[in-house]
């Protein structure tokens, strides 16, 4: 995950065998990290590339030849010429040794656990764990204690592994974690009146080797191995943290980070990742509907980009468009501004900013929408009245802009009002046209966060209705008013977004990828 | 194109119809006076099911009543058929437990493996083949028919021939 | 009034028979109705009895659950029949249709009324026959009313107006005529011997000189297969072939007018078997004494012979069923090659061989009451017998359309069939 760049002036590099297989690595590598990039994973619970080092879980304990004992992998430098062996039959003994001991306290309540099917302590007992306990007296037991926050700590399943207490005091810098008491009865504690309520504070779930840390919002929701994943991109600040949605039955239950060096390392804010819901709001547009003798009338698709066409021919248009909107549906849009004449606007919410200390260039943003910087580039203006200069010769197309505050009497000037998006507000029943479209969670596309980064995000689950993707819309709608040929992929309208934009220029849709792309000579510093 | 016959090659001198008309009346009224019956009077007597039979399903219950469920996820990952419907929630102690869990048993392919997988030996098959009803609609069972059945629950396999032999 | 009708001036012998008219009268409605009754449960208690041996015969347990041991399945039945919804096929001919069932099952019953069950029964009137009605040409009237039968059943088939129910009436109507023919001339051969049509003549023939079935074997075989032709019971249910015609005749029926074809299919089932009994089994008599058979008649009399008579008849009726859920069910060309092929010639030269032995007999002034001539004529009758299942064995007079090859026709066949094979052929 975090291979140490290698730059090619770097440091000494180091040659070893692990488990056969010869790495060369930069010197002072840990013996775990180089065997992650000779594809070999090193059990290990402690242990965090986004964390300092501690090496007390003894579970990355490898044999290295001619060592005199058992190394923790973690903990121990590479040297040139190093023979490691993983899978021996002492490290394999060493290491199900440890387990048997975490698991003296450890409760079998798999079945009732959230971490169930995604948890280190099961998949590797269940590699390299005994089959059974030696331990028949009962089991140490500790009440469940809520940290505060989002954070519930079931006591008994604890490990202490202390990667908590390593977040909270090296990467949040507000430290509110501790071990408190000794020896057997060591338990994770709070100082005394804190509460993790910081705004990362959330991290130290998904840090959690075992489910001794619980999101109190996945509490009891669902199984691991239920939710289908899809790589995206945190829509809710200007930063475009990389994540995971995580959908069950057609709606998203929870957003987990997805690790990318360049932008958010390992973490997610709180305000991130859970701000999932309206993903999943209920009350959406499933069909296109066009407005006939005065009443909205539910129509197929070609009708409805038929009668678009119709009402925007001729028309200067004034565009409401959301941030929240990916570059391909702004580039479109923007096309049609170009072509009709007229201007683009748009607002942005904002709230306090909250940086994350122990990462460089990492916050939650001001700005709370994730394409405020796609925005602008294509043109669209930012702030301010965005119903400035609507006259009664525009056309007004709201595209996903949350309507909320806007004056009605403004929005009546228009000569007409077009609708494009994924919720009908009552301040626009008005409109004349509505054309439903999919939500960022449902389609594909890319933002451009804040330092000018594009990512991509995937669709992690359907649309409802006939309602359909953006890009998809905008294509139709573009093609029809003749403005350019109609395009059958978001990876197809990014390209002509590259070759139409300087700050795209270069950039190809697969060229992206899962971690994304900065504009040529604007290279980010690692 | 030649066709082949099939000539049949009927044994002419055993063929005699009047002892085998008489030997026909012979073997019927044996069976009448000394019948071989093997029906069993079904609603009074019964056959006994084995001790591995697979039948609708029962779910047990702690001493107090509720479901032993947990609601842990394990029957509907693991069912073939995807008859399983559960969906977890929390009781006012906290305690995890399935807030709907459904079989359809229309779906169900009676393999058994939800009991086997079941780590709280909750959700059981039942030694029992009586089911009908009048709508399909019920043949969906919710938690509060699966807890309240009370018939005999599947062991899966024969203890006295745990290799099925 | 009861007492002038029953009170007489004279005494009365009670061993002459009834010549008062009242008496006469009254005691004639009682027996009517008594016979009625009687019949009418057997009928319904044969249905359950049938239902209970094939069972047995297929190592079922049958009908157990109505009342005890199943009999209340008859009520169940009865009652379920009535309750039925009448349907009317919108293309019949009603009137018929309706007809059709009652036709049907007259017949049967009214045939019971010649047939003697019993010895006479002395009453201070005088000698009671034990017939509803003693008629001086009691055989042939139920020769004659017993055709009548198949009316019904063509006229359901006609008006059913239904192919499957046509098609059942035609073949019973064939099927009766057919064997009729060959019943009639069986019981020429009875008549030979008794010289007499009263059916209680014929029983006292058979207690003097020995049952007819020894006298008289084949006529009896052939009699034997009529009835149940003419019943139309397996194996020649013809009319009602379900594999081939659903139901037959009564395939548009429902509900009592239904019932009534199995009711008056029993009813006749009943009326043959007694037929049979009192033609061929001696009727009433009770074999090797005389004692039944003299008079002076008394109560006793009358009720043993009544057993034994009712014992024959259940007989022949279990007989029916024995082999209904034995033998399989005819094809309709094999059913009129027995009929006419087999049946007819065979009656028609046993006819003259038995009148010419009794010609012969009466002229060697051999007595018929003598030993010797049940002798002579059991000994005839065994050739007889032999000789006639001899020729029928094998089957090869009753499947016309089964080719027999002669050995060496077959060789040749084989091995044509071994030189040609079903792969690919050419040049042909």
């Amino acid at each position: 995950m975090t291979a140490p760049a290698a730059a090619p002036p770097g440091p000494k590099m180091i040659t070893l065998t692990i488990e056969g297989r010869p790495v060369t690595v930069p010197d002072g590598t840990s013996i775990l990290e180089a065997a992650k990039l000779a594809g070999i994973l090193i059990p290990h619970y402690c242990y965090h590339p986004g964390l300092p080092v501690a090496g007390l879980c003894r579970m990355c304990l490898v044999e290295v030849e001619k060592a005199p004992k058992l190394a923790p992998a973690c903990a121990t430098s590479v040297m040139e010429g190093n023979v490691v062996h993983v899978h021996s039959p002492k490290a394999l003994d060493a290491r199900k040794g440890v387990l048997e001991m975490l698991l003296i306290n450890h409760p079998l309540d798999c079945p009732i656990c959230d971490q169930a099917g995604e948890c280190e302590l099961q998949d590797y007992t269940f590699q390299e764990g005994r089959a059974d306990s030696r331990y028949h007296e009962p089991k140490r037991f500790n009440p469940v204690e809520d940290f505060g926050g989002d954070v519930l700590y079931v006591t008994n399943r604890c490990i202490l592994c202390t990667r908590c207490v390593r977040f909270m005091e090296a990467v949040a810098e507000e430290p509110v974690l501790c071990v408190s008491e000794r020896g057997d009865r060591a338990v994770i504690g709070k100082f005394e009146g804190d509460d993790l309520t910081h705004a990362w504070a959330g991290n130290v779930v998904d840090l959690c080797p075992v489910g001794a840390l619980l999101s109190k919002d996945f509490l009891n929701k669902a199984r691991a191995w239920e939710l289908d994943r899809a790589a995206s991109v945190c829509p809710n600040c200007t930063q475009g943290c990389n994540s995971v949605l995580e959908v069950r039955d057609n709606a998203v239950v929870r957003m987990k980070p997805r690790s990318n060096e360049a932008v958010n390392h390992f973490y997610l804010c709180d305000q991130g990742r859970l701000d999932y819901r309206w993903l999943n709001r209920p009350d959406r547009i499933e069909q296109p509907q066009v407005r006939t003798h005065g009443a909205l009338v539910r129509a197929d698709w070609a009708a409805a980009i038929a009668a678009a066409v119709g009402l925007l021919k001729g028309n200067q248009v004034h565009v409401v468009a959301s941030p929240m909107l990916s570059n391909e549906a702004l580039h479109l849009l923007a096309r049609v501004i170009n072509a009709q004449g007229g201007a683009g606007r748009f607002a942005v919410e904002t709230g306090p900013e909250a940086p994350l200390p122990g990462v460089k260039d990492l916050a939650l943003r001001a700005e709370r929408a994730a394409n405020v910087k796609g925005a602008e580039l294509l043109g669209f203006a930012k702030g301010g009245d965005v119903l400035a200069g609507l006259t009664s010769a525009h056309v007004l197309i709201v595209a996903d802009h949350d309507v909320a505050g806007l004056d009605a009497a403004t929005i009546k000037r228009a000569k007409a009002l077009i609708v494009i998006g994924t919720a009908l507000d009552a301040s626009l029943a008005h409109a004349d046209l509505v054309l439903p479209i999919a939500n960022m969670s449902e389609e594909e596309g890319s933002f451009t966060n804040l330092r000018g980064r594009v990512q991509r995000f995937f669709q992690a689950k359907a649309a409802p209705g006939m309602a359909r993707p953006s890009w998809f819309v905008l294509a139709d709608l573009v093609a029809a008013l003749g403005i350019a040929k109609t395009t059958w992929s978001p990876g197809d309208v990014f390209a002509s977004l590259a070759a139409s934009h300087a700050h795209f220029g270069g950039m190809t849709w697969e060229g992206l990828g899962l971690k994304g792309a900065v504009p040529a000579g604007a290279e980010v510093a690692s | 194109m030649a066709i082949t016959v099939k000539v049949l090659n009927r044994p002419i001198a055993e063929a005699s119809y009047l002892r085998a008309t008489l030997g026909g009346m012979a073997r019927t009224f044996k069976h009448m006076v000394n019948p071989h019956k093997v029906t069993v009077q079904y609603p009074e007597m019964r056959e006994p099911v084995s001790p591995r039979w697979r039948g609708t399903h029962r779910m047990l219950t702690t001493e107090d009543g509720k479901a032993k469920c947990v609601g842990c996820g394990l029957c509907p990952t693991v069912c073939p058929a995807n008859c399983i419907k559960l969906v977890p929630g929390e009781d006012e102690q906290g305690n995890r437990y399935p807030l709907v869990f459904e079989i359809d048993e229309f779906r169900c392919i009676f393999c058994g493996y939800c009991q086997e997988v079941c780590p709280e030996e909750a959700i059981h098959m039942g030694r029992h083949y009586e089911n009908a009803e009048y709508s399909r609609a019920s043949f969906v069972y919710d938690l509060e028919r699966l807890t309240a059945q009370t018939h005999p629950v599947s062991q899966l396999w024969d203890p006295s021939d745990p290799a099925g032999e | 009034m009861i007492q002038a009708v029953f009170s007489h001036g004279g005494v009365i012998d009670p061993q002459t028979p009834i010549e008062d008219f009242w008496p006469f009268t009254i005691l004639t409605i009682v027996k009517m109705v008594v016979v009625f009754t009687v019949y009418m449960v057997g009928v319904a208690l044969l249905t359950f009895a049938e239902r209970k041996i094939s069972a047995w015969i297929q190592d079922r347990i049958g009908p157990n659950r109505v009342l005890w041991k199943g009999f209340g399945q008859v009520l169940a039945d009865g009652v379920k029949n009535f309750m039925k919804e009448e349907t009317y096929p919108e293309a019949a001919y009603k009137a018929l249709f309706i007809l059709a069932p009652m036709l049907a099952f007259v017949p049967a019953m009214v045939t019971w009324a010649v047939i003697p069950f019993a010895s006479p029964l002395p009453t201070r009137w005088g000698l009671m026959s034990m017939a509803v009605a003693d008629l001086p040409v009691g055989f042939l009237f139920t020769l004659a009313i017993s055709s009548l039968g198949v009316y019904g059943i063509v006229l359901a088939g006609w008006s059913s107006n239904n192919k499957y129910a046509l098609l059942g009436g035609l073949r019973s109507s064939a099927q009766m005529i057919s064997y009729e023919i060959a019943m009639g001339m069986s019981t020429v051969c009875v008549l030979l011997l008794a010289g007499n049509v009263n059916l209680n003549s014929i029983v006292e023939q058979q207690a003097t000189q020995g049952w007819n079935v020894v006298l008289l074997s084949v006529a009896f075989l052939v009699f034997f297969v009529a009835t149940y032709a003419e019943t139309n019971r397996l194996p020649f249910d013809m009319p009602e072939a379900e594999s081939e015609l659903i139901a037959g005749y009564h395939t548009e029926y429902s509900a009592m007018k239904f019932s009534m074809f199995p009711i008056s299919e029993y009813a006749n089932m009943v009326t043959a078997s007694a037929l049979t009994s009192l033609l061929f089994f001696g009727g009433w008599d009770i074999p090797f004494t005389t004692w039944d058979n003299v008079p002076p008649w008394t109560t006793l009399k009358t009720i043993v012979t009544l057993g034994v008579f009712a014992i024959k008849v259940i007989f022949f009726l279990f007989t029916f069923m024995w082999i209904r859920w034995t033998l399989p069910r005819f094809r309709y060309d094999q059913l009129m090659s027995l009929g006419w092929k087999v049946m007819l010639p065979a009656i028609l030269a046993y006819v003259v061989i038995i009148a010419g032995t009794l010609l012969g007999l009466d002229a060697a002034g051999i007595a018929r009451s003598s030993r010797a001539f049940t002798g002579i004529l059991f000994g005839l009758n065994l050739a007889c017998v032999g000789v006639l299942l001899f020729v029928l064995d094998r089957g090869r007079l009753l499947s016309p359309a089964q080719s027999r090859l002669k050995s060496a026709e077959l060789s040749r066949l084989r091995q044509v069939a071994s030189r040609s094979t079903l792969a690919p052929v050419t040049g042909d």
